[in-house]
């Protein structure tokens, strides 16, 4: 299967020389990327290189972090979001996060999926928060399994179920782009499968930006894969020539193994 | 996993408009409630910061007024003044009772008719003479020539000076001032003196002393108990019913009303064992028996804080438990012990109602001599006078406030040092 | 002699016997290892090797040292506190003892003025029959002091005897010594269950004396408090019903001081650990701690001078007549502010332990902060803000010095805030201070009154420890 280089339609989110300080210490310095609106892209790199901190900088989560500044540009469907007029917590809602360990909150499995639309005010009627949800489950495919007990607590799902009911719960509120931080490295591999199988489905509606340290998982699931190198994008472009024929040596080892 | 089924209804949603107006008016409203929520909890904080500098400040507005007394120049003319003083008995070391026998307060009360005029001896204070006593045995040889002495004015007089006196006071204070006769003084017997009727006359050096006593007795009890009882939970006790019920007891005990300690001292110390009422004694056991949890709890965490390769390290010398305890571990969770039990002992010295009920709220009118001598605590004396009627007592209520609360900010401030100091980060 | 010359004496011998012991071990250990004069000092390598004694010279030393003084000073404590009954007991023996009157009172003052006079503390007799008692007091004090330090003297050297004959190179001394610090350290922590024991048994006791008198249906039930009556013989209505002083404390500690902690304390506890800067929190939260520092009687000297006329001027002015200058307001306000850092310090930590990751996840979707807190961290942290407020209404409803300077006597049944009501501790301190028999049930009133707060608070402590110990079990 080919895969076009690049999309016709504009990107769906663009960074431009982005640098991210911690305090003093520099923790990102000058990446520009973009993601794409029917592509799934993968952040790989060894620890610490800074592909979490990044990701994090599209929906301005480092804002809760003291001391984090952000220098660059950052552009959602060519706003720029760090702008003082941008609205953060509609940002957040356009933008949604899956986190590494899964997060449900300590309420209904119900009330988990409907948070999101409650304090947006999504639903005007209990009916349509009801088909919300549900539409929200499915999506996740999850519904299934739980829809005789949307009123048991979120968190006496299994692990894998857990991380279907935290991405359900940010596809409630009809997200335009999904983040998600290593969303898989806490589940066993047949969680995990089901997770990649769920990525592949959501590609069509959601652009989706996913960060992985597991290299097999970004060659199954994306189409672009940046490889991030202690703070710095080392090498951006198609999945399939980054595994088989990167440019850089540094990706090339990385990829081999010799490091990491 | 199955996949979403093809229903329209399901997949067709309206896409938010999130520059709509009613979206915009409503992420408004959240973002005001958000600012409100953030200012009702900053008004939270201030308000109760706030109360407390209510306190301070009143207590402090109230009571340093009471570390100053009003004092009148009189004249005394000591050779024509009718008392026989034989300035040879003073050298010896009984000076004071020589002087006591010798008219001096008939001598004062002249001396203060005579430069005050009608009525001046009710201006100065009833126990003026000790100050013409004091000044006598300086330096006998004022008894040959005229001397002016500051003397002490009475309770209403100072209250005048003061603004909080009676009409009449009010009008002979300002006739004093007018000739002259006045001034301001550090009220140094308010720091020496017990516990008196007359307001100007009350000290505090009684209850403190008592405080000392009491807290002293406290210490030697509650200390050593309360720190072999932390050792033992921590490093010995094997994990069984009867370790399990005396951690429950203890921190029961912990959280007990103090006044149960009191009516626990009244039935045991006082009913069964006769042991002196009111004595620094019984309430420093009381106190203890209070004090012991606190030390034990703060112990215990202070012990749990040292880490376990310490102990492997001690043992695989060769050392035996006991040593292994006493040798490494003690030593290095003795500063979070000290800061605890400095804590548990501030905690102690601002107790009243259990000391109440032990009956140390009689009129301690000197210091005691011993633990055995009936005495009363600070924060005693502080109720005690906070009963009386005559207002010369607020000033001094609230000045005794003032000297416990420096004295606990010292037992704290010193806490907070040794633990800054030396609390070692493993 | 005096106690505390016999006291002394031992700890003396103590010492002694530390050093003897010490130096004995040391001459057994080197005399066990001379080689006979005429043989030539063997080489070094050819020397006996290994340890001299088995346990250091110094703990040969305690081990005697505690045997001299241990069973010596524990048979004067026992003896100590034995010693005024026996005393007593002898002088009832004595021919003057047959012309006491009959009734309990005389008797026990005439006695104690004897002894009183006898141990120098009082001057002359009020009653004169109290001087045929002088000389027998004295009489008997000698005889059982004497004798006391005599037995005391004689454990003392039995134990340094016995002590010292266990001295050998082999003996363990300090295991022995061991064994007996760690039983040291076992009975200093049955003094905590001891105490506990002690504090129920005697409240128990009393108790039990006093519904001995008074029903306790009527004492739990009843609602006319008015001991002063009773004392007096006025009427033959219960007079010891406690509802009024049940519902005081209720009513200030439960209601009014929580309905000023709660709020204060869990709103700043909230500002603490979700807004405020790192810098401003260390040196805020201290402030909160120092609420709890002060000493209550400042606080209720406060709230009777300032608090409570200021409260009693409001209500005049908006019209309320019967407002007294000790009301109910005035006591709990004081209170709440006394309780925040209870209710806070224990919110804090609560919220605190929260996840971080559900609180990202909620701020992550498009939430205020506000909306995260009130939506996801306080339902979260629900159970240990819960144990929080138990265990300050606990520290409420125990609290004596501020009702007892601010909030009066009267035993009323009211709604009113700005009226006087009492609080059990307020009563408890009110019976007990004064001359009264002990064995009235004016004064056993207060023990009933103690058991029932002991208890009360008892519950609520236990109940609090539980929902928190069980909130934290979910998170770990």
């Amino acid at each position: 299967m080919t895969e076009q280089t690049t999309s016709s339609a504009p990107p769906k989110m663009a960074a431009r020389h982005v640098n991210v300080f911690y305090g003093d210490k520099q923790a990102i310095r000058d990446v520009s990327i973009e993601i794409d609106n029917d592509h799934v892209i993968a952040f790989i790199g060894p620890s610490g290189c800074g592909k979490s901190t990044f990701l994090r900088t599209l929906n301005r989560m480092n804002d809760t972090v003291a001391g984090a500044r952000v220098e660059g540009d950052i552009t959602l469907d060519g706003e720029n979001i760090y702008d003082p007029s941008m609205d953060v917590v509609q940002l957040r809602a356009r933008v949604g996060m899956v986190f590494q360990k899964p997060n449900p909150f300590p309420k209904s499995i119900y009330d988990n999926i409907a948070y999101g639309p409650r304090i947006h005010g999504l639903a005007n009627s209990k009916a349509d928060l009801d088909v919300i949800v549900e539409s929200a489950l499915r999506r996740a495919g999850l519904w299934d399994e739980v829809k005789d007990r949307l009123k048991d607590s979120g968190t006496a799902l299994s692990g894998g179920q857990q991380q279907r009911l935290c991405i359900g719960r940010a596809i409630a509120v009809e997200p335009e782009v999904i983040l998600m931080d290593e969303p898989c490295s806490a589940l066993d591999p047949i969680a995990t499968a089901k997770i990649e199988e769920l990525i592949h489905e959501l590609r069509g509606r959601y652009a989706i930006a996913i960060v992985t340290h597991n290299m097999q998982q970004a060659a199954r699931v994306s189409q672009r894969t940046a490889f991030f190198h202690l703070g710095t994008l080392v090498e951006y472009g198609v999945t399939s020539e980054i595994f088989t024929n990167p440019r850089e040596d540094r990706t090339k080892d990385y990829i081999t193994g010799r490091y990491g | 996993m199955t996949s979403p089924p093809p229903d329209e209804t399901l997949t067709r949603r309206i896409p938010t408009d999130w520059k709509g107006q009613a979206m915009q008016r409503r992420i408004a409203a959240r973002y005001r409630a958000e600012r409100r929520f953030r200012l009702i909890g900053l008004a939270s904080i201030l308000l109760s910061a706030g109360f407390l500098a209510f306190l301070l400040v009143s207590m402090l507005g109230n009571g340093l007024s009471g570390f100053t007394r009003t004092e009148i120049a009189v004249k005394f003319d000591f050779p024509r003044a009718p008392m026989v003083v034989d300035p040879a008995m003073l050298e010896g070391g009984n000076a004071d009772q020589v002087l006591a026998g010798a008219n001096l307060p008939v001598v004062t009360a002249q001396a203060a008719n005579a430069a005050l005029g009608e009525g001046g001896d009710a201006l100065i204070s009833s126990n003026a003479w000790l100050t013409v006593r004091d000044a006598i045995r300086d330096d006998p040889s004022i008894l040959q020539r005229e001397a002016v002495l500051s003397l002490p004015a009475s309770a209403d007089i100072d209250l005048a000076a003061k603004s909080q006196g009676t009409a009449q006071a009010e009008a002979a204070y300002a006739r004093l001032k007018q000739g002259g006769h006045v001034s301001r003084a550090i009220n140094m017997p308010f720091l020496t003196a017990s516990d008196a009727t007359d307001p100007t006359q009350v000290g505090i050096w009684g209850a403190f002393k008592g405080s000392l006593l009491t807290m002293l007795v406290t210490l030697l009890l509650s200390f050593p108990v309360g720190v072999l009882a932390a050792l033992y939970l921590e490093e010995y006790a094997p994990r069984n019913r009867w370790t399990d019920m005396i951690e429950v007891s203890i921190n029961n005990l912990a959280a007990v009303p103090s006044i149960i300690f009191g009516l626990l001292g009244l039935a045991v110390f006082l009913n069964m064992m006769h042991l002196p009422r009111s004595a620094p004694l019984v309430g420093g056991l009381t106190m203890a028996l209070m004090t012991m949890p606190v030390i034990v709890i703060a112990g215990r965490n202070a012990i749990k804080a040292v880490p376990p390769s310490i102990r492997d390290a001690a043992l695989g010398i060769g050392a035996s438990p006991v040593q292994v305890v006493f040798h490494h571990v003690l030593p290095l969770a003795l500063p979070g012990i000290m800061t605890g039990t400095i804590i548990g002992m501030a905690r102690a010295l601002g107790e009243t109602a259990p000391l109440l009920m032990i009956g140390m709220r009689a009129f301690i009118a000197s210091p005691p001599g011993g633990v055995t001598d009936p005495a009363t605590v600070l924060p005693v004396q502080i109720f005690l006078w906070s009963d009386e009627i005559s207002k010369g007592f607020v000033e001094k209520t609230s000045a005794a406030i003032i000297v416990l609360l420096l004295f606990l900010l010292g037992m704290n401030s010193i806490a907070i040092y040794l633990r800054n100091k030396f609390e070692k980060r493993w | 002699m005096s106690g505390t010359a016999i006291t002394i004496l031992i700890i003396g011998l103590g010492l002694i016997a530390w050093l003897s012991a010490r130096a004995r071990a040391l001459r057994l250990a080197h005399a066990g290892r001379a080689s006979p004069p005429s043989a030539p000092s063997p080489a070094p390598e050819a020397r006996p090797r290994g340890p001299l004694l088995h346990s250091l010279p110094s703990y040969h030393g305690w081990y005697a040292a505690i045997w001299v003084a241990v069973p010596a000073l524990l048979f004067l404590t026992v003896w100590t506190s034995l010693m005024p009954g026996l005393v007593t007991d002898r002088v009832l023996q004595d021919p003057a003892a047959a012309t006491l009157p009959q009734d309990a009172f005389s008797r026990g003052a005439i006695l104690s003025e004897g002894r009183a006079i006898a141990q120098g503390k009082a001057a002359a007799a009020f009653d004169p029959r109290s001087n045929a008692f002088v000389e027998p007091y004295r009489e008997a004090q000698r005889f059982y002091s004497i004798g006391g330090g005599v037995i005391a003297l004689l454990l003392a050297f039995a134990g340094g005897a016995y002590a010292f004959t266990r001295i050998r190179p082999d003996f363990r001394a300090r295991t022995r010594v061991e064994r007996l610090v760690m039983l040291g350290l076992l009975i200093a922590s049955l003094i905590a269950i001891i105490t506990t024991v002690g504090i129920v048994a005697s409240l128990l006791w009393e108790s039990i004396r006093f519904f001995s008198l008074v029903n306790p249906v009527d004492f739990l039930f009843g609602t006319k408090w008015s001991p002063q009556s009773a004392a007096l013989g006025y009427g033959n209505e219960n007079a010891f019903g406690a509802v009024p002083l049940f519902w005081g404390t209720i009513f200030i500690g439960a209601i009014i001081a929580m309905a000023v902690a709660i709020p204060l304390g869990l709103m700043s506890a909230i500002y603490l650990t979700q807004y405020a800067r790192p810098a401003a929190r260390k040196w805020l939260k201290p402030i909160l701690e120092v609420l709890a520092g002060v000493p209550t009687v400042v606080y209720g000297y406060f709230a009777a001078l300032t608090i409570a006329p200021a409260m009693r001027d409001f209500a005049v002015s908006i019209g309320i007549s019967s407002a007294s200058s000790e009301s109910a307001l005035a006591a709990g306000l004081v209170m709440g502010v006394m309780i925040i850092p209870f209710v806070s310090s224990m919110a804090d930590d609560s919220i605190s332990s929260v996840p971080q990751a559900m609180r990202d996840g909620s701020l992550a979707m498009g939430a205020t902060t506000s909306e995260t807190i009130r939506q996801v961290l306080l339902p979260a942290a629900l159970p240990g803000v819960v144990g929080g407020v138990l265990l300050a209404v606990s520290r409420a409803i125990g609290e004596t010095m501020i009702v007892v300077m601010a909030a009066g006597l009267a035993a009323n049944l009211t709604l009113n805030p700005f009226a006087s009501v009492t609080t059990v501790t307020t009563q408890i301190v009110q019976l007990l201070t004064g001359d009264q028999e002990f064995d009235s049930a004016k004064t056993l009133a207060a023990f009933a009154l103690g058991l029932v707060l002991f208890i009360v608070t008892l519950l609520l402590n236990i109940v609090a420890l539980q929902v928190v110990k069980r909130y934290r079990e979910a998170y770990e």
